[in-house]
């Protein structure tokens, strides 16, 4: 049972997370933390599909094949979590880190021409 | 903090709490003690079984070879985001060559020049590491290839950039470099054509063992590809990222304040 509670709490917290980092990419003006809001909600999004491979048991063991033999071959396979989301992580993250770099040089460059990262005051500036 | 904040973050926490609360008591929050089949089938085959990777790193064997074209797909974003970078922070080579004679700063104190002299060496090896064992242990060319490019980033500060590119490691080396890489993946993806397989295929056309080591077929080329490939993108960003902004602003014509 306090099992259960603890992870729905985690569960609900990445939710909330994710919530609040979507909060910031539709409210906050700035865009240093619009992109600050994209990496936690990339990243609540990634731990949230780490999440979905977890099993709820003990002992429980990552996808790596403890030794090179048959015999371990079912110990294995009841304790060790799903793969698949973890590989599929993997991808993601390498991704959202050079779309991260792209954004972060858009927004320098931003900077440089308007001398803000308001986008209030850019929109002003480009209506001129 | 102003109270607000403070206000709020209270609610935050004590939604998080209640709903968490409500949906154990109905047994709602979705958890599992099993593995669903599509895992079960990737933990069975990834050495043994007979779609096998021949290797015991499962998260290796479907990043390279069960879901192979995925990692292909997902290699070309990383290239074409890379390539976008560069170009929005594109210089010419006049203005370059004049940087660096002007640009040739002492860098930080002797303590930190020799201890990153020191952890450099150990970078490269750990990463190396990383990226070899890849098929093996957790890891892999990514991980690999992310760590080595912190080796760049601290030689940038500590000395300055007008070092690193001294040294010759200069971004458009560094593009070189990648590009070969990536073609290096392209290559040992389009060989099993050669011998009648898929594109992408692992076994039976790689060996799985080379003088009595593991080496899971094409995982470990591979591996050591896409290292040497996100080493050298990073290096070339964050060269650019190092290049200082008076240098930019005289480029884009914007007055210095």
């Amino acid at each position: 049972m306090i099992a259960e509670f603890l992870w729905s709490i985690v569960i609900i917290s990445i939710v909330g997370a994710i919530l609040i980092s979507l909060y910031g990419i539709a409210r906050r003006p700035s865009l240093v933390k619009k992109l600050i809001a994209l990496t936690i909600l990339t990243d609540s999004a990634n731990v949230l599909a780490i999440m979905i491979g977890y099993r709820l048991i003990y002992p429980i063991a990552p996808p790596v094949l403890p030794k090179l033999s048959e015999e371990g071959l079912a110990e294995f396979l009841a304790t060790a979590v799903d793969p698949l989301p973890q590989a599929l992580v993997i991808t993601a993250v390498v991704i959202g880190m050079a779309v991260n770099i792209l954004i972060a040089f858009a927004i320098i460059q931003i900077y440089r021409i308007y001398g803000t990262t308001d986008i209030r005051k850019i929109a002003k500036v480009i209506k001129k | 903090m102003k109270k607000i904040h403070a206000v709020a973050a209270g609610i935050i926490v004590l939604a998080v709490v209640i709903l968490s609360l409500v949906l154990t008591t109905f047994n709602l929050v979705p958890s599992t003690t099993g593995v669903r089949s599509l895992g079960k089938f990737f933990l069975e085959n990834s050495y043994f079984g007979e779609y096998s990777a021949k290797s015991p790193e499962v998260v290796t064997s479907i990043l390279w070879d069960y879901r192979g074209l995925d990692t292909i797909y997902e290699t070309s974003v990383f290239f074409l985001a890379i390539i976008s970078s560069l170009a929005l922070y594109r210089l010419g080579n006049s203005i370059e060559v004049e940087n660096n004679s002007e640009t040739t700063g002492s860098g930080l104190s002797f303590i930190v020049k020799g201890v990153v002299k020191l952890v450099s060496v150990m970078i490269i090896a750990v990463s190396a590491s990383i990226a070899l064992h890849g098929h093996l242990t957790p890891g892999g060319g990514f991980q690999g290839g992310s760590a080595l490019a912190v080796v760049p980033l601290l030689v940038l500060v500590a000395f300055s950039k007008f070092a690193l590119e001294k040294l010759g490691y200069t971004k458009d080396r560094a593009m070189i470099v990648r590009s070969l890489s990536l073609v290096g993946i392209a290559i040992v993806a389009v060989i099993p054509l050669l011998f009648g397989g898929y594109i992408m295929q692992n076994q039976p056309i790689f060996p799985a063992r080379i003088g009595g080591q593991l080496t899971s077929g094409s995982l470990i080329l591979y591996n050591i590809f896409e290292y040497l490939a996100v080493a050298a993108g990073f290096t070339a960003v964050f060269l650019l990222l190092a290049t200082p902004e008076k240098i930019f602003k005289k480029l884009l014509g914007v007055k210095d304040e």
